[in-house]
């Protein structure tokens, strides 16, 4: 009884999801999405005027920030791999903690080489202190 | 005899789809078209009528770069040049507009013949000051890549006159609605070619089309 229930959960959030669903899918998707137009494609970043977030010393270093970051945004000055750079980044309060989560995994999975990402709870934890 | 018609009709079908598919192939590699309005005046020339189509050259205008310098015709003279509408706070399309330009900008270097003019169509924020730390930290020259600011209203004319559409609009991210277009202009003041600044495979296509350009195999 019990893993019929489980099957058709799993079921129903697959379809809800699409076919492809996968954390690491969702999060590239939204990537994509809301932050390639300034960090461009491979998160590469561009000249002194958007830092990277691909092999970025600074994600890695801050990774119990991202969640709030991406959230909330950031002004002011910061160093990304020895470079400075300074401007704006608009917060995106649009996002659910799962969407989130999944952009968070993505970051610093995908394209930071970290083995372990954040489990939703952690991100939950995460958002809890920077809320606004 | 109907079975006879049903050949012919299908050839010929096959024939024409042929030609199209052709054309297709030959029109990448053809002569690139000039752009906008055109006149068509008839002239008797010795006797003999002779048709000129006379197309419209950009007009005159004057905008401030980067480094406080006037750009205008006389800067542009024998040159061919990229252009295109942007704004520095722009948090969509224009950063990607700038990687792909900034390519086309690092595959021309040394070429002196090929100048790039980014028009900001926010010039209230958009002063020559934010527009020189806009070019440092994207790391480029004004001796190949002019940002210009300038008069609201003629920057705006300027966008129409290109063909390139770009608005205040509230509702936009960042305040402006504006095209991603890069237009290519050649020696002549003539557009030879519109492209999508966002994307790179396009991109490619507006390199290849300098490179015609320069060595002038694409003159028609």
């Amino acid at each position: 009884m019990k893993s019929i229930l489980s099957v058709s959960i799993l079921s129903a959030a697959l379809l809800m999801n699409g076919c492809d669903y996968k954390p690491r899918n969702q999060g590239k998707a939204l990537f994509e999405k809301e932050c390639q137009s300034c960090h461009m494609e491979k998160g590469q970043g561009l000249g002194k005027l958007f830092p990277p977030v691909a092999n970025a010393d600074y994600v890695v270093n801050n990774k119990t920030q991202l969640a709030c970051l991406i959230r909330n945004g950031i002004e002011g000055q910061l160093t990304v791999n020895g470079q400075e750079y300074t401007g704006e980044m608009e917060g995106n309060l649009q996002l659910t903690e799962i969407e989130i989560s999944n952009l968070v995994h993505y970051i610093l999975v995908d394209l930071n080489n970290q083995k372990d990402a954040y489990q939703i709870s952690e991100i939950k934890a995460q958002l809890e202190l920077c809320k606004k | 005899m109907k079975q006879e018609n049903y050949w012919k009709k299908l050839s010929l079908s096959l024939f024409l789809i042929g030609g199209v598919v052709i054309g297709c192939k030959e029109q990448s590699s053809g002569p690139l078209p000039i752009l906008g309005p055109y006149k068509v005046q008839d002239n008797i020339v010795d006797g003999v009528l002779k048709t000129d189509t006379n197309f419209t050259t950009v007009r005159p205008f004057s905008f401030v770069d980067q480094d406080g310098n006037e750009v205008s015709h006389a800067t542009l003279e024998g040159k061919i040049y990229v252009t295109d509408f942007f704004f520095t706070s722009c948090p969509t399309i224009c950063p990607k507009m700038k990687q792909q330009m900034l390519r086309l900008y690092d595959d021309f270097e040394g070429n002196a013949d090929v100048l790039f003019l980014s028009h900001s169509i926010d010039p209230k924020r958009d002063s020559v000051t934010r527009l020189h730390d806009y070019a440092e930290k994207l790391g480029i020259s004004s001796a190949r890549w002019h940002l210009m600011t300038g008069d609201r209203d003629s920057i705006y004319s300027m966008a129409k006159h290109y063909m390139i559409a770009a608005q205040e609009d509230k509702l936009a991210p960042g305040g402006y609605a504006h095209s991603g277009a890069f237009l290519l202009v050649d020696r002549n003041k003539q557009i030879r070619g519109i492209y999508d600044g966002t994307d790179a495979e396009d991109v490619d296509k507006l390199a290849h089309d300098i490179n015609g350009l320069l060595n002038d195999e694409i003159h028609p």
